[in-house]
């Protein structure tokens, strides 16, 4: 495990959580219209066919899921470079 | 292409005004930048600065394309709802980027890298793995400008409604392009890509607020439509279709994140926290893009039922015909449409042209022919081959050589074929160069000559994604085979530090 230099906030990086990949698989397989019966269109949802709902819902999943991931499970440097950045101003 | 009713003067005046701020816009990102002549880093990656609206847009305007708009509703128009793949796939590049880019950021910015291929570099310090990315990314990256050239001229003629030829369209846009990112580099590229990605945005809002009120307002309508008239567009796919669709969103996520222009954004951002805030909304621009083109297909089923394959390419001009009949709010908003897809198909270029150039002169010229160049040469010698690169795209775009023409179709497959050096690479430190090497030119080998050889796909998975399958599977076994030396080992530990100083 990498450390941060310094710092106290621990470094984030999605690629170490497995949890993270595991959720990206189910929403994009469940996107994926491949458990449903072929052939089948109704009911109609919204105007569209109930699989192409399922399918956009969790297109629209996958979009909130990949922009929380980085926000929020992305951090690695931020605090180093936000520091420096800071110490710059104050310089000034 | 497309044959607009509307086109004409007032399609030359939108285009004369898109060009005029274009080039404004270079004007003054190159004063903003004093050495943007002289340094590299300056005139390739902005200086390494590019802020969050800055990012975020040519981030934007890189991805999507004006094939965007008119490739994307006609292929809506012919596979109907399992379409919506196109939402997916496009979303999944961030899922790409998720893999590599947090860590690729850190060391960019600690090594100072400006081409793709100084990471490759950085990372096996073999001259045969980096030449041989290096013309991987050339070659691809080549085809994929050609690739926009046609485009571009294309747009111009629908639009002016031939008053513009062709061949001129192209070479009139081609200097103005030129112009900007030689006044200003990255920096005028990326601002430039502002006002394009707006004007494409606004452009397929208004298309399909047309197309609506063309059919009366209703989605459910076009729907049902489609359930009595072409049931199979409605129903759920077969198996293939879905094994299709999942190869696709591997393929064009992992390629469109590892596109050199593409990684080349990565090195331009001001911060971590500037890359993750543009990648966090990028992640939501599919549904408002290619969802809004998807969508503006369905329509035209019902518009314009039972075109032929070519015929339904020709959809968006037909649709933007009758929309521009409307009143005259929509006949401007169609002139600005076609306007904007002229713009991003021009936003698409430059990235490509930058980051062409930006190979030639760091990873070919400085670093092979001429180790003592300035900073300042190295940026003069990237323009120039720029130059030379387009006039050769040209001749082929107008002179397509005959059997030969399928080489030039050969972009993704090839470019992807790096995705193991920088993924591998970054967290696997076993990973060693040969492997990677063999690895590259067999998975190279077999999704070009499967392309060459006209086989799409085996049982629903592209080529491009079995070539990169066996890539990484000589990639991996190789490097366990032959495993890395220890002090190659630890090297490739200290290359990925976390740490960006």
């Amino acid at each position: 495990m990498h450390k941060r230099p310094k710092g106290d906030r621990p470094v984030k990086e999605p690629i170490r959580k497995p949890w993270i990949w595991v959720v990206m698989a189910i929403i994009l397989l469940a996107a994926i219209p491949w458990y449903l019966p072929g052939g089948t269109v109704s009911p109609i949802i919204l105007g569209m066919p109930y699989w192409a709902f399922i399918s956009l819902v969790f297109s629209l999943s996958l979009c909130a899921y990949l922009s929380w991931l980085c926000l929020y499970e992305w951090d690695v440097v931020e605090e180093e470079e936000e520091r420096a950045r800071a110490d710059a101003k104050r310089e000034e | 292409m497309q044959d607009l009713t509307f086109g004409g003067a007032s399609g030359i005046i939108v285009l004369v005004a898109y060009a005029a701020v274009m080039l404004l816009i270079g004007y003054f990102a190159g004063r903003g930048q004093p050495n943007v002549r002289e340094s590299v880093k300056s005139y390739y990656l902005a200086g390494g600065g590019l802020g969050f609206v800055a990012l975020f847009f040519t981030l934007y305007a890189t991805q999507y394309s004006g094939n965007t708009v008119i490739g994307y509703a006609p292929t809506a128009y012919r596979t109907g709802f399992p379409w919506l793949q196109s939402i997916m796939f496009m979303t999944f590049i961030i899922g790409a980027y998720l893999v590599f880019a947090p860590r690729l950021y850190a060391v960019a910015k600690r090594e100072s890298f400006v081409t793709p291929a100084d990471w490759i570099r950085h990372r096996f310090r073999s001259t045969a793995v980096t030449l041989l990315a290096v013309l991987l990314m050339l070659w691809g990256i080549g085809n994929y400008l050609l690739e926009q050239l046609v485009a571009i001229g294309q747009g111009i003629s629908g639009l002016t409604g031939d008053t513009v030829p062709y061949q001129l369209g192209v070479i009139l846009f081609v200097v103005v392009m030129l112009a900007y990112a030689w006044m200003g580099g990255m920096r005028a590229v990326a601002l430039t890509d502002v006002m394009q990605g707006i004007a494409l945005l606004v452009g397929v809002m208004v298309l399909l607020g047309g197309s609506l009120y063309l059919i009366g307002g209703s989605l459910g309508d076009a729907t049902q439509y489609l359930i009595q008239n072409e049931p199979e567009k409605a129903q759920v796919p077969p198996l293939d279709v879905s094994v299709n669709w999942l190869s696709l969103v591997l393929m064009v996520g992992f390629g469109a994140a590892v596109y050199p222009h593409a990684i080349q954004r990565i090195y331009a951002a001001e911060s971590e926290r500037t890359l993750k805030r543009s990648l966090a909304g990028m992640a939501w621009m599919p549904p408002i893009t290619t969802g809004l083109v998807f969508v503006v297909g369905i329509i035209g089923i019902s518009l314009f039922p039972n075109l032929g394959e070519s015929e339904s390419e020709q959809l968006v001009g037909m649709i933007a015909n009758e929309v521009a009949a409307i009143n005259i709010f929509f006949y401007i908003m169609m002139i600005l449409l076609f306007g904007g897809i002229v713009a991003a198909i021009v936003s698409t270029a430059d990235s490509a042209l930058l980051s062409f150039s930006s190979m030639i002169s760091r990873d070919l010229y400085a670093r092979h022919i001429n180790p003592d160049a300035s900073e300042a040469r190295q940026v003069l010698v990237g323009k120039l081959w720029g130059i030379v690169a387009i006039a050769v795209l040209l001749v082929i775009a107008w002179n397509p050589p005959g059997t030969l023409y399928s080489i030039f179709v050969l972009k993704f497959e090839l470019i992807v074929q790096v995705a193991p050096s920088f993924i591998l690479g970054l967290y696997w430190k076993r990973l060693s160069s040969w492997p990677v090497f063999f690895g590259m030119l067999v998975g190279a080998m077999v999704a070009g000559g499967m392309t060459l050889f006209g086989i799409g796909t085996v049982y629903g998975v592209h080529g491009g994604v079995i070539g990169l399958a066996l890539n990484l599977a000589i990639c991996v076994v190789g490097s366990l085979v032959i495993p890395a030396t220890k002090e190659e080992a630890a090297r490739a530990e200290r290359s990925a530090e976390l740490s960006v100083r």
